[in-house]
């Protein structure tokens, strides 16, 4: 650990700044609030407690971002995929990277001098119970400490001075499958995680911990009973009826006791509504791969949940994927803003679930308003039934035991994975990472050969059509489902994207090319070619009046499909890797961080 | 031909189902192999041998072994329906968790796949894609998630299938043999079939397999284990869960005496030491 040999917050402080200095816990929730108002900063994962990933910062426009060019460059010290993102408090940024899952506090004032670095020591096996690469997805602020996720479960507490552990608690834990991917969100005074690891029959579930102490203040889990669940049978709303979810709506939904293998981990985005008090979230797949070996709904696994967040109890359910077959988690994130739903202005919950549907729900009772495709290829469903919220299915896309299911759209990585999207309150419009793939599926079943065990197992994914377009980068308005643009890529688009008030969209490709484009007419107006494939998400900032944008590069996780080693034709092997068959032809692992400005 | 199995297994199922002797009150009836360390043999030697013993004796119950060949004639399947499925038995101790043929526990232990090298060879390999590995000479556990890896890869037809699971009367310290006499450079196999043989083989070393998806469909290297009791015997089932829940340490211990590595295994390595995991 290195110690800070310059001074670490800004000199021409902010008042949210001094307010930091100041004494009680109780007002960090509203400092936190305020401070991501301001957008000379980048304090909350997601920009702001809504997760619009929207900054009004105007230096760079369409006109004069062609003379964008790097600032400064780091390595983050590891190899695996960086799906994060930094943040900027005051003249410090920080960040952390994937497994090992170093967190630097970075100086602004010395761009790239590393006032510390933290590197948890890990439970050696927490990598090889992780299913999908060991990715991480940043760090939280609040009042002068950054929590950090271990991919091993511990949630660290560092004083964002010295990086020094103010406390530390376990979470999840490996040897049960479980592991911890997700970037925190701090809320009043609990920090909220998540979980990953639904791939081992994890029994999902929130944690929400004392900012201050670690103490455990709640934990809910997604499906069971009602007291595991914090459901009140009578007060809690299921969005799909509107009625209240009445006793063991999720025991009821699951045969024997296959909820306690039953998945609904909650590894994605989180946001939060200050004015309603509600946390959103989604929750994943249902344990156990194979639909066949779990009959019923599986409640409340691929469902987005609105909770208290001081007391964890359930406001709302709504879940999307009954029954899932695909693999079609619920994690992605729940952006909030206003719509406009038959004239009227509602505040609504806007989610691009992985089935292709993107969702637009009245988030203060998760009553459906709208649900419309927004790739077209989807063909699982054919619509959803805005009257009971369920989608109507294609039977023939249905996987079975045994039984190859071929053309399903989309596949199991979804239409959209967890590339968070962002939010343009200029244009009202939504700008969507995507994945244009589509899968032939044959469902999981575990087995043991004597003194062996296996999983018989296919899963062949490929381009929509099998065609040449993987990934397609959207300008969207769900209420009318309506596409203003696109941007057509080879591979999916994994990485998240930033809206700006200079009339901006930023976001990266898995080849590694960082782009800015014209909000307005989907234009790429510059780009540049990282280091590594990007499946990061990009934020901005100014340091003494001047505007920056960052972006952590480090391809990896479930999207750099076929990078592997000499994996280069779809049809090799078992053929799963004709979707991203010749990545490998355009980049490499390693984690850098980025920063651009103008002259 | 394992669907041949299947079906012949829920065949009889069916048709003893009505007529199935309920289970000897303090007795615990155990399928286990006679021969097949280890795992079983007859002597008592194996871990599955100590984890029934501990199951047992925390059961209060008297251990009753039924003893038939895993590798015989149907191999595993025809040994369940044979066995546990026709009521002779009440318990196998190893399935993997979640398996719908029969009725699994609570997992107990969670293991995983290994590459097995020798130590002083210097070999770079953390992964299924790790280059070194297109280079060796590989050995592999047939019909299991090793093939699958190494076909997705282009590399099963120039490896060496072992087909432990389906020989009766072969060790799995054959695949140790193959890699010390230089037969093959790196075996990959399950570690629970090999850990307790590696003290005489202090040349070897093994690496876990990370599960991945880095080819698209999931791979599963690593499995939570339980123990399987028949379909429908769901007050064994509880009371085993209730003994997998109060003996944990004596059950991890039982198989680290073993040589089984688990999950969670050891003391927790420095950053810096796994960056390269």
């Amino acid at each position: 650990m290195f110690k800070p040999s310059v001074r670490f917050w800004r000199p021409a402080a902010r008042v949210a700044c001094l307010a930091l200095l100041l004494p009680g816990i109780a007002a960090a929730n509203e400092q936190l609030d305020k401070l991501s108002q301001d957008h000379n900063q980048w304090v909350i994962p997601a920009g702001n407690y809504a997760g619009h990933r929207y900054s009004g910062l105007n230096q760079i426009t369409p006109d004069n971002v062609k003379n964008l060019h790097v600032a400064w460059t780091m390595s983050t010290g590891s190899l695996r995929g960086h799906e994060g993102q930094p943040l900027v408090v005051g003249d410090t940024m920080f960040f952390e990277s994937s497994f090992p899952n170093y967190v630097y506090a970075v100086s602004l004032k010395e761009p790239g001098r590393i006032l510390w670095k933290f590197a948890p020591q890990q439970d050696k096996f927490a990598p090889s119970v992780a299913c999908c690469d060991v990715v991480n997805r940043g760090v939280a602020y609040s009042n002068g400490v950054i929590y950090a996720n271990a991919l091993d479960g511990f949630l660290y507490a560092l004083d964002a001075k010295d990086g020094s552990v103010k406390w530390k608690v376990q979470n999840a834990d490996p040897k049960l499958g479980q592991t911890q991917t997700m970037a925190p969100l701090v809320i009043k005074n609990v920090v909220i995680t998540g979980v990953s690891g639904a791939e081992y029959g994890v029994h999902g579930y929130v944690t929400a911990n004392d900012a201050a102490t670690g103490k455990q203040v709640w934990r809910a889990f997604s499906t069971g009973p009602d007291d595991q669940l914090l459901f009140d049978p009578n007060k809690t709303i299921d969005g799909a009826t509107g009625k209240p979810v009445g006793k063991d709506s999720s025991l009821s939904s699951w045969e024997g006791e296959q909820w306690k293998l039953g998945g609904g981990t909650t590894w994605g985005w989180y946001t939060y509504d200050p004015k309603l008090n509600l946390l959103y979230y989604g929750t994943g797949n249902p344990g156990t791969w194979n639909p066949t070996q779990r009959p019923g709904d599986n409640k409340y696994s691929m469902s987005i949940i609105a909770r208290n967040p001081e007391t964890g109890k359930a406001a709302w359910v709504f879940q999307m994927t009954p029954h899932d077959g695909w693999d079609y988690d619920g994690v992605n994130e729940n952006i909030l803003t206003d719509s406009n739903i038959d004239g009227k202005n509602v505040a609504t919950l806007t989610h691009f679930d992985r089935n292709g549907f993107a969702y637009v729900l009245d988030r203060r009772t998760g009553k459906l308003l709208s649900a419309k495709k927004f790739d077209a290829v989807v063909n699982w469903a054919d619509h959803i039934d805005m009257a009971t919220g369920k989608p109507v299915l294609n039977p023939a896309m249905m996987t079975k035991e045994g039984e190859n299911v071929k053309g399903i759209c989309p596949s199991s990585q979804g239409s959209k994975d967890q590339q968070p999207a962002a939010y343009d309150p200029n244009t009202k419009l939504f700008y969507v990472p995507t994945n244009h793939v589509c899968m032939d599926y044959q469902a999981f079943n575990v087995k043991y050969k004597a003194g062996f065990p296996y999983v018989g197992a296919l899963v062949n994914m490929y381009p929509a059509n099998h065609g040449d377009v993987g990934g397609r980068f959207i300008a969207f308005d769900p209420v009318s489902g309506q596409t203003k643009w696109a941007i057509d890529d080879r591979f999916q688009d994994w990485g998240g994207a930033l809206t700006t008030g200079g009339g901006l969209v930023f976001y990266g490709t898995l080849t590694g090319e960082f782009r800015a484009v014209d909000i307005k007419s989907g234009k790429v107006l510059w780009k540049f070619k990282a280091p590594s494939g990007i499946i990061g998400n990009p934020i901005t900032y100014t340091y003494q009046g001047k505007q920056y944008v960052a972006i952590l590069s480090g391809v990896g996780g479930w999207a750099a499909i076929g990078l592997a080693e000499n994996l280069t034709k779809a049809t090799e092997g078992l053929g799963a890797v004709g979707a991203t068959a010749s990545l490998s032809d355009y980049t490499n692992l390693g984690g850098t961080l980025l920063v651009f400005a103008l002259d | 031909m394992s669907k041949l199995y299947i079906s012949t297994a829920t065949c009889l199922l069916i048709a003893l189902a009505g007529a199935l002797p309920a289970h000897a009150a303090g007795t615990l009836k155990v399928c286990a192999d006679p021969d097949y360390l280890p795992y079983s043999n007859r002597a008592g030697q194996g871990f599955e041998n100590a984890v029934a013993e501990t199951v047992a004796k925390a059961m209060g119950a008297k251990l009753e072994y039924v003893w038939a060949d895993m590798r015989g004639h149907g191999g595993f399947p025809e040994y369940l329906s044979r066995n546990l499925d026709s009521g002779k038995c009440d318990v196998v101790m190893s399935m993997p968790y979640g398996n719908d043929e029969e009725l699994t526990t609570d997992p107990y232990y969670v293991s995983s796949y290994v590459f097995v090298f020798k130590k002083d060879k210097g070999y770079n390999i953390e992964n299924m894609n790790s280059p070194d590995l297109r280079k060796l000479k590989l050995g592999f556990e047939g019909d299991t998630p090793v093939e699958a890896g190494l076909q997705l890869r282009g590399l099963v037809t120039s490896a060496k299938s072992f087909d432990i699971s389906e020989s009766s009367g072969q060790s799995p310290r054959s695949t140790l043999d193959a890699v010390q006499n230089g037969q093959i450079d790196v075996m990959i196999t399950w570690q629970p079939a090999i850990g307790a043989f590696m003290h005489d083989y202090p040349e070897l070393t093994t690496v876990a397999l990370p599960n991945t998806r880095a080819t698209g469909s999931p791979e599963m290297y690593s499995f939570p284990m339980s123990m399987a009791v028949r379909k429908g015997d769901d007050a064994l089932r509880n009371k085993l869960n209730n003994v997998i829940k109060q003996q944990k340490s004596a059950l991890t211990g039982v198989l680290h005496q073993h040589g089984v590595q688990l999950f969670g295994d050891g003391d927790s390595a420095s950053a810096s030491q796994m960056a390269n995991l």
